[in-house]
């Protein structure tokens, strides 16, 4: 175990070593390389994001490659050690440290897997993705994680399918923002992939979007509802 | 990152008004005062029958105590809102230029002094129906095969208040697709760095 966090913490101490470069203009021509790549890097972890760390929390199933002494608890078993293809659930954080470093691997898990790719070719809209990954969580930021760890055709492949369900959502999603509010509840709801039944399969980016698309909305018809010189501006 | 959420993407829609009320408008006053200097300029003099220009919040202002009559803008006339509808309504792949306030300006307008304008209740349904059109094309345009894949969205045309009431949901939904472009080099990069 020790090897893995100085692992771990060599890797941490890389990447501040690299931020910080930019101060020192020394070594310019060798040092500028490895800004390049961290800058981005920093940017796409959206440090600040508490979506992003409960993206983060979603468990994994890895499958060890090597032994591991006293780490047999995670397994739930009684023995003190962890074999060598013991197959673990671990929180991507974790999963994710140890997978780059080859100490662990996964199958594709489940919510990207074929089944769901097949139904989201034949209809995204339909798919309900609130469910796919825990409850109401975040089926694209996941996503996106999982393939930063992939080999380049896998992760290829998952980016390309999440963005065309992506890009094919979007429609039914802009309309129920713009419309959900005034929309008639009491008739009942006509195909799979539209008004509610799309509203229940919307994962938690998605959520996020349409509010921002109904709070714009709202804050729009509070303006056209009120009168010069008689502003309300109690608005929520 | 301490503003509200609702103010954080842009001006709000009362901000815009705030805005329009700086445009200069015609009024035709009912009381006699020589020029009077504010900090955007001096304005006047006022002398009743000939009309004067005065930034759009002095002309509210008046109009709201009864002291002036203000002379519509010549766009927000029945007939040239007619137009404007009809040519909105052919031109199927852009949106027409409007005068920036356009919408800000008519709303206000309306609001304050409809006893100033010609047939308001005519002009009130005329500017509606011209958002509706805008509002669909918007939502054409953006469901559109392949609009969302680019990394940038033009949309010329638009008025500052109907980009505003987009933009939240546009640079949100950009940020996820961001996510999920296919990666580029980095990758070979950070697997350098570890050695």
């Amino acid at each position: 175990m020790p090897a893995l966090r100085e692992v771990a913490f060599s890797r941490a101490k890389d990447a501040t070593a690299e931020v910080f470069v930019p101060s020192s203009l020394d070594n310019e021509q060798e040092e500028l390389a490895p800004l390049r790549i961290a800058a981005p890097e920093m940017a796409d972890e959206d440090y600040y994001s508490l979506q992003s760390i409960l993206a983060d929390n979603h468990k994994l199933t890895c499958s060890f490659t090597l032994a591991v002494e006293g780490l047999g608890y995670l397994e739930g078993g009684t023995d003190a050690d962890l074999q060598e293809n013991a197959k673990v659930e671990l929180p991507f954080w974790l999963a994710q440290t140890l997978s780059i470093n080859e100490f662990t691997t996964f199958p594709l898990p489940q919510p990207y897997s074929p089944r769901v790719r097949a139904a989201l070719n034949a209809s995204a809209p339909s798919v309900k993705l609130s469910n796919q990954v825990g409850s109401n969580g975040w089926w694209y930021r996941w996503g996106s994680k999982i393939a930063d760890v992939l080999d380049d055709r896998p992760q290829a492949d998952l980016l390309k399918i999440m963005f065309r369900a992506f890009v094919a959502r979007l429609p039914p999603l802009q309309d129920l923002s713009a419309h959900h509010a005034s929309s008639d509840h009491s008739v009942p709801e006509s195909g799979a992939g539209t008004g509610e039944n799309f509203r229940e399969g919307m994962e938690g980016d998605e959520r996020e979007l349409f509010r921002i698309g109904q709070d714009s909305g709202q804050m729009i018809k509070a303006w056209y509802d009120s009168t010069w010189g008689q502003r309300a501006f109690a608005r929520r | 990152m301490a503003l509200p959420k609702h103010l954080q993407h842009g001006l709000t829609p009362d901000e815009l008004t705030f805005l329009a009320e700086e445009e200069v408008i015609s009024i035709v006053p009912s009381f006699s005062m020589t020029k009077i200097r504010v900090l955007s300029g001096v304005y006047g003099p006022f002398v009743p029958p000939s009309s004067t220009s005065v930034p759009l919040w002095m002309a509210l202002s008046l109009k709201r105590k009864r002291k002036c009559r203000i002379v519509a803008p010549e766009w927000l006339q029945v007939e040239r809102l007619q137009a404007l509808l009809k040519e909105e309504k052919e031109n199927q792949d852009g949106f027409n230029k409007l005068p920036r306030r356009f919408i800000e300006t008519g709303k206000v307008l309306l609001d304050v002094a409809p006893d100033d304008l010609h047939l308001p209740a005519q002009l009130r349904s005329l500017l509606k129906d011209l958002r509706e059109v805008r509002q669909a094309k918007i939502r054409l345009g953006l469901q559109s095969e392949g609009v969302m894949q680019g990394s940038y969205l033009q949309m010329n045309g638009l008025t500052p208040l109907e980009l505003m009431e987009l933009k939240p949901f546009l640079v949100k939904a950009m940020g996820v697709l961001q996510t999920l472009e296919p990666r580029k080099e980095e990758r070979d990069g950070y697997g350098a760095s570890q050695t």
